[in-house]
């Protein structure tokens, strides 16, 4: 810019500099007309005549050496808006193309910023990391961590500000006059430390409140203080009853603040020298540390793994086997939207890529209808330069007006998002703000560059044969090439993305299709508050719910009633490693079983059938309490439990002449007690309890009614709407259990479906942007067409009049349509079969290259290309040969 | 004698005015001559397009300037070829050789 600055503040040297160059001319030219015989001063007066207007002449150098970058860029836009209002209907199309292609990116950029790019919502939020301890001798899943083990972890740790552990428990609050379910989070000492937050309202947890027997305390959420207090400032020190225990709130949180999760309402500390948390083997928390500033996350993980090291020294019989996992707590929540979200951001991008191509087809038609007005600027002494700026600054006008339209698509996209899947992680935070705004400016200048720049190149090419040959017609042909060239690349990517959107489609019929081996329909799933306390006595809280399942599988209109640990077909991964402890032990195969924990009847109201053996009993009489163990408060005795294993795993471990009778041990499982056993009493049918888009694994049913306090109540009614017997369950309970609330009442099926919101989401978008690119690319093949037919008119006028049949003119220019479009979808296919590749770990049911898919979108494609040529091509042969000739 | 003078071609002046630097250093006032001299009169350039040329061309970068004392020994302004000019010069010339060696043969073979 410095030369700028320059030609600003040098004018009057410059000024001088003029002044003397035409002084020194006019007086050479005095002193030619003096040398011809002149009198001094009829000799300067010619002069000064034939050099003419000094002083216009040195304006007109002036203009040269200014530099008006401002002044020309107004100039410009103005000329750039009388020309958008000239032509309105070219405006309006160019201004919706790119409106749709700008606001659909802006929209799929904005659940990224959100979700994907912008640290937690809390200060630093990137430092904070989600550590987990995992046996690393057996296959299994990492777990939660054990309340002694986080304090050893926060205390021997050099790379963490602060370490801190929480977990959750649905309970009911009964001050009020129902009993009202309540999320709870039960959370170790530094907890906003960790977090970096304050109470909006009153104050943190203070030491004494961490300590046992010392005096409770509890933090409300926004939400709660809100709907239950409406928002009284004086609801500090009031108490609130929980469980039974009366504990005084000391502050309210900040609503922005939704952790651990978005409809978490009340915080306590739970005391880390309380006796029942001294257990190395019991697991509650889920821990989240700070990192010191500038620590990476190998380093963290390096100084995890050499402290658990040591603790594996000190207390060889429990942690000798453990390993820390340290992951970004970001990643940990938003890491399986990922590859969904950026395949829509590619695809959008490809929708924007093809809104762009077709304006380019548009302009570069324009561009031969404003040949003269380009022509004349070029007289009036426009530089090539100046041409191609005012005709990049009229796209650049379409494309902010585009992109300001784009903006409001954009700001209903957290709406869209909410609705097709309202579990996506941080959906919440999705929402239009001046970053959103500045990536649609974005968006609209590589737009400009990328429909701008090669017609107005193009159309400012400018040679002196060109100038003196401008009625020829051979530069019609070669532009026209470049066009067809931007329509088959249109039909290309538009078939890309149609063959994506067409395999989404298929495996989202295929899993509505599955037959998953139990029927989820006419079930009705909820759940009973409780908690954890509650474990401390296994036969009570197994008789409690057993007592639940037993009334309410007497309940009018329903027909069975069951407990499960996990739903089945909501995906969930749980393997756990066992063995045998009768037989010989294959010590190369290792035993691996997903693990579930139900009643015995859960297996009659999911419809699974027995296929050998016998069904479990009741679990009373399985059951042992160990309340003489203060370790084992979390741990069951399953000497007597029983087991039902699924066909998958009989054949893949243990013939089903063998497997009765058998007893199963697991193999460092932290919810079971290590190295006790079940018997195998039945095998049954495969299901797909892990997610309806899986294949049944090997499975083992432990039949516990009490795999936790609160586990999923299922049960299967005779109305086809199960939601109808929701009252009548729930004042059931109440009567039994009239501390307790019911929650989460939802169909199972519903359940399923919103556990796959995120493949109906990016099938609904993917399908939706798909169907716009091949409306876009079949607009660019109809106006490329119906212009090649109007430039070709002289000519089919003439053939016409040479006697050629209409049907002849007809064929000729739909051929040619369906030319261009045939390419296009050869190339398309080859690109689609090239990024299926991208999709296959979201497919079900179908292979990414599938040929039915593949053949059949590009017969679409092809039909909708032929119906959009057939229009130019008969208007072409319904042309009058003699009009056509007269005009010419 | 009388001659036709002619205007100059659209686009053909800068042409002129660099081919007649690339023969040396020379200001404006001589550029002037020297076109008329050379074209034997035919052509006349006006100082009003003459002067927006050659500021146009110092600022696109094929001409240099410098200040230098004349033969009658008044300041003026020199112009010099740049390298960038001399491509450009070259450039016009070919593509002005083939127009009009396309337009001599229309102009014989037509007749």
């Amino acid at each position: 810019m410095t030369w700028w600055w320059k030609s600003l503040f040098r004018k009057r040297s410059l000024d001088a500099q003029l002044t003397s160059e035409v002084r020194f001319h006019i007086d050479e030219l005095t002193d030619a007309n003096t040398a011809a015989g002149m009198s001094p001063e009829e000799a300067r007066r010619r002069a000064v005549l034939e050099f003419g207007g000094s002083e216009q002449i040195k304006e007109e150098l002036r203009d040269v050496h200014r530099v008006r970058v401002i002044e020309s860029a107004i100039a410009n836009l103005k000329s750039a808006f009388r020309f958008t209002r000239k032509s309105p209907s070219f405006s309006a199309a160019v201004i919706l193309t790119l409106a749709l292609g700008i606001g659909a990116n802006s929209a799929v950029f904005s659940a990224i910023d959100a979700i994907l790019l912008r640290p937690l919502p809390f200060p630093d939020g990137d430092q904070l990391m989600k550590l987990s301890q995992r046996n690393f001798k057996v296959k299994g899943t990492a777990t939660v961590v054990a309340p002694v083990r986080l304090e050893d972890w926060n205390r021997m740790n050099s790379t963490f500000q602060a370490l801190t552990g929480y977990y959750t428990e649905n309970n009911s609050e009964t001050s009020g006059i129902l009993p009202e379910k309540l999320t709870q989070a039960f959370v170790a000492a530094r907890f906003l430390q960790v977090w970096g937050v304050s109470p909006a309202l009153g104050r943190d947890f203070i030491p004494e409140e961490g300590h046992f027997g010392g005096p409770g305390a509890i933090l409300i959420s926004d939400r709660f203080w809100r709907s239950r207090f409406g928002a009284r400032p004086d609801v500090l020190g009031k108490k609130l009853v929980v469980n039974g225990h009366s504990s005084p709130i000391v502050g309210v949180m900040p609503s922005s603040f939704l952790f651990p999760e978005r409809d978490v309402d009340l915080w306590s500390p739970v005391p880390s020298d309380a006796p029942y948390a001294q257990s190395r083997r019991s697991t509650w928390y889920t821990v989240i540390g700070r990192l010191k500033p500038g620590v990476t996350l190998t380093l963290a993980q390096a100084n995890l793994a050499a402290i658990q090291a040591q603790l594996g020294r000190a207390y060889p019989e429990t942690d000798n086997e453990l390993a820390v996992e340290v992951q970004p707590l970001k990643e940990t929540r938003v890491g399986r939207t990922r590859n969904s979200l950026w395949m829509l951001f590619g695809s959008v991008s490809l929708l924007l890529l093809i809104a762009c191509t077709n304006i380019v087809t548009l302009l570069l038609a324009r561009a031969t209808q404003r040949q003269h007005e380009i022509a004349v600027r070029f007289s009036l002494g426009g530089s090539r330069f100046a041409i191609v700026m005012q005709l990049l600054t009229e796209v650049f006008l379409l494309a902010l007006l585009g992109a300001t339209l784009g903006l409001f698509v954009a700001a209903c996209a957290s709406n869209v998002f909410r609705s097709l899947a309202a579990d996506l992680p941080r959906v919440e935070e999705i929402r239009l703000d001046w970053r959103i705004v500045l990536y649609a400016l974005a968006c609209s200048v590589v737009a400009t560059l990328l429909c701008g720049l090669v017609p107005a190149i193009r159309g400012t090419r400018r040679t002196l044969s060109a100038s003196l040959a401008q009625a020829s017609r051979t530069q019609v042909t070669g532009r026209n090439r470049l066009q067809w060239l931007l329509v088959g690349t249109q039909v290309a990517l538009a078939v890309t993305l149609l063959a994506g959107a067409g395999l989404l489609l298929r495996s989202f019929r295929a899993l509505g299709h599955v037959s998953p081996g139990f029927d989820a329909s006419h079930v009705l799933t909820f759940r009973i508050s409780g908690s954890y306390g509650e474990t401390s006595d296994w036969k009570r809280l197994t008789q409690r719910i057993e007592q639940s399942v037993d009334v309410l599988g007497k309940l009018p209109g329903v027909d069975s009633a069951a407990t499960t640990g996990d739903l089945p077909g909501v995906p969930q991964h749980y393997p756990t490693e066992l063995n045998f402890v009768e037989g010989e032990q294959d010590s190369e195969q290792k035993v691996v079983a997903e693990s579930r924990f139900i009643s015995p009847s859960y297996l009659a109201t999911m419809q699974i059938p027995l296929l050998a053996g016998e069904l479990c009993r009741d679990p009373l009489l399985q059951l042992m309490s160990t309340p003489e163990d203060p370790a084992g408060i979390h741990h069951i005795d399953i000497s007597r439990v029983e087991v039902l294993v699924n066909r998958s795993f009989a054949e893949t471990y243990s013939p089903v002449s063998t497997a009765m009778g058998r007893h199963l041990r697991v193999l460092g499982n932290a919810f079971l007690r290590p190295n006790q056993a079940g018997e195998i009493r039945g095998i049954v049918g495969d299901a797909r309890e892990e997610g309806v888009n899986r294949e049944p694994g090997p499975t083992v049913y432990w039949c516990m009614s009490a795999s936790g306090p609160d586990p999923f109540y299922l049960v299967r009614t005779h109305a086809a709407q199960p939601l109808a017997v929701a009252g009548t369950l729930r004042k059931k309970i109440h009567e039994i259990e009239p501390g307790r609330s019911v929650f989460d009442i939802t169909p199972l099926e519903e359940r399923i479906d919103n556990a796959f919101a995120e493949n109906r989401l990016r099938t609904v978008l993917l399908a939706f942007f798909a169907a716009t690119a091949v409306t876009l690319a079949c607009v660019g093949l109809y106006g490329t067409l119906s212009y090649s037919v109007n430039v070709r008119q002289r000519e089919v006028g003439l053939r016409l009049a040479l006697g050629a049949l209409r049907g002849q003119i007809v064929k000729q220019f739909l051929l040619q349509g369906l030319g261009v479009s045939t390419i296009g979808c050869l190339v398309g296919w080859g690109l689609a079969a090239a990024g299926g590749r991208l999709l296959s770990g979201m497919l079900y049911g179908v292979s990414p290259s599938d040929l039915t898919t593949l053949s059949s979108v590009v017969l679409m494609v092809l039909f909708v290309a032929a119906l959009a040529s057939l229009i130019p091509a008969v208007r072409a042969a319904r042309l009058d040969p003699m009009q056509v000739l007269r005009e010419e | 004698m009388a001659v036709d003078r002619s205007d100059l071609l659209q686009g053909t002046l800068d042409m002129l005015i660099l081919k007649i630097v690339a023969l040396g250093p020379v200001h404006g006032y001589g550029i002037s001559q020297r076109i008329q001299q050379v074209s034997r009169e035919v052509l006349q350039v006006q100082q009003g397009s003459l002067y927006p040329a050659l500021h146009r061309l110092e600022k696109r970068g094929w001409l240099q300037a410098t200040w230098g004392e004349s033969e009658s020994g008044r300041q003026a302004k020199f112009y010099r070829l740049s390298a960038k000019g001399r491509k450009q010069l070259q450039l016009e010339e070919s593509q002005w050789n083939r127009l009009a060696e396309a337009i001599a043969l229309i102009l014989r073979t037509a007749s």
